[in-house]
């Protein structure tokens, strides 16, 4: 199962009608990963391209379209690509395989969902309770700032945070955050549970967003987190 | 510039109906914290509960009766000359303290607007 951080990416570039088998080499190469388990493959046609035997291949000209190049990519785990590379090596008879390092940063899977991963669930007992307040109207590139922050909390695995909208308030700014009529700032506090380490890493993020505001930290009991995925399901993506 | 300092959270809780001198408590409250200059105060409308009169707190049509928590963080002497006036303008509720670390961001406007 792919999961994210680092990985390899493999790139192989054949022609379509080079032959393995009595069959198109590029269906071999797909059926060959799909029976090893690799998570993902996808294979492309391209509209133009040379290779090795310097003869442009091209949809345009309908004489050069036998050749058009094929190039298939997945993504696994740098030990899946070296159980699998050999007999690739040996399968791709005319072509080019490449490798290279690359970053997993999501893999998400709705009917299979990956197992569960473990920041979360090792939280027990004690936590951290991080509030952060801001106002309604506060802006991140375009977009509103609390918006932005539960994003980008998300994007660091933090366990949950919720968006709390205050009906009056003031802060060091001075004004008075209100609804009106014609405009509408009202008090806005996020509030962040998770680990210490976790939280710590997050306010560094959120502090370059914010222009202004506050972030307050408390230390709380944790008595119950419930998992986002049931430990049924994920076993069941493992087998 | 980060700076992490200690200080008091606090958080009272009553209803929305409550009123001081004839406008809304939360109002009253949210102005005195001005005067007393307190750092900030943020006003929460909840969406039900209820409390030690046991009476539920929501929405209904014609009176507006959901809980209020007002959340207010600031120095424990600044909070000291606030709770016993708060405590003055309130009939019912809960007032609860507790320990926080806080961070201040200001930075100014321009800066990676």
């Amino acid at each position: 199962m792919l999961q994210k951080g680092t990985a390899k990416k493999v790139t192989i570039f054949v022609n379509e009608d080079t032959q393995h088998h009595f069959g198109s080499l590029f269906d071999a190469i797909l059926e060959f990963l799909l029976h090893k388990g690799v998570s993902g493959a996808t294979a492309t046609r391209a509209i133009a391209g040379f290779g090795a035997h310097q003869v442009m291949h091209t949809t345009k000209i309908e004489i050069l379209t036998e050749h058009l190049p094929i190039r298939i990519e997945f993504i696994e785990s740098a030990q899946k690509v070296d159980e699998i590379m050999p007999t690739l090596y040996d399968m791709v008879t005319d072509g080019v395989i490449e490798v290279q390092d690359t970053n997993v940063v999501k893999v998400a899977n709705k009917e299979h969902p990956s197992p569960p991963k473990g920041p979360h669930t090792e939280m027990k007992g004690t936590a951290r309770l991080m509030r952060i307040y801001m106002g309604e109207s506060d802006k991140w590139m375009e977009e509103p700032l609390y918006e932005a922050v539960v994003k980008r909390l998300r994007l660091m695995e933090i366990a949950g945070a919720t968006v709390y909208r205050g009906i009056l308030g003031y802060g060091a700014k001075g004004h008075t955050h209100k609804s009106s009529w014609f405009s509408r700032d009202l008090p806005i506090m996020i509030s962040v549970v998770d680990s210490e380490e976790k939280l710590a890493a997050a306010i560094t993020e959120i502090e370059s967003m914010m222009q202004d505001g506050i972030i307050v930290l408390s230390d709380v009991d944790v008595i119950r987190l419930v998992h986002s995925r049931p430990a049924a399901e994920s076993s069941h993506a493992n087998g | 510039m980060r700076t992490v300092k200690k200080a008091q959270l606090l958080r009272l809780h009553f209803c929305e109906s409550d009123q001081y001198n004839g406008k809304p408590l939360y109002e009253a409250i949210v102005d005195l914290c001005r005067e007393l200059k307190i750092a900030g105060a943020t006003v929460f409308r909840g969406l039900e509960g209820y409390g030690e009169t046991a009476e539920i707190h929501r929405h209904r049509l014609i009176r507006k009766d959901q809980p209020i928590v007002v959340t207010i963080v600031d120095t424990p002497e600044n909070l000291g000359r606030l709770i016993p006036e708060v405590e003055e303008m309130m009939d019912t509720g809960m007032i609860a303290t507790s320990e926080v670390e806080y961070v201040r961001i200001e930075k100014p406007p321009a800066a990676g607007a």
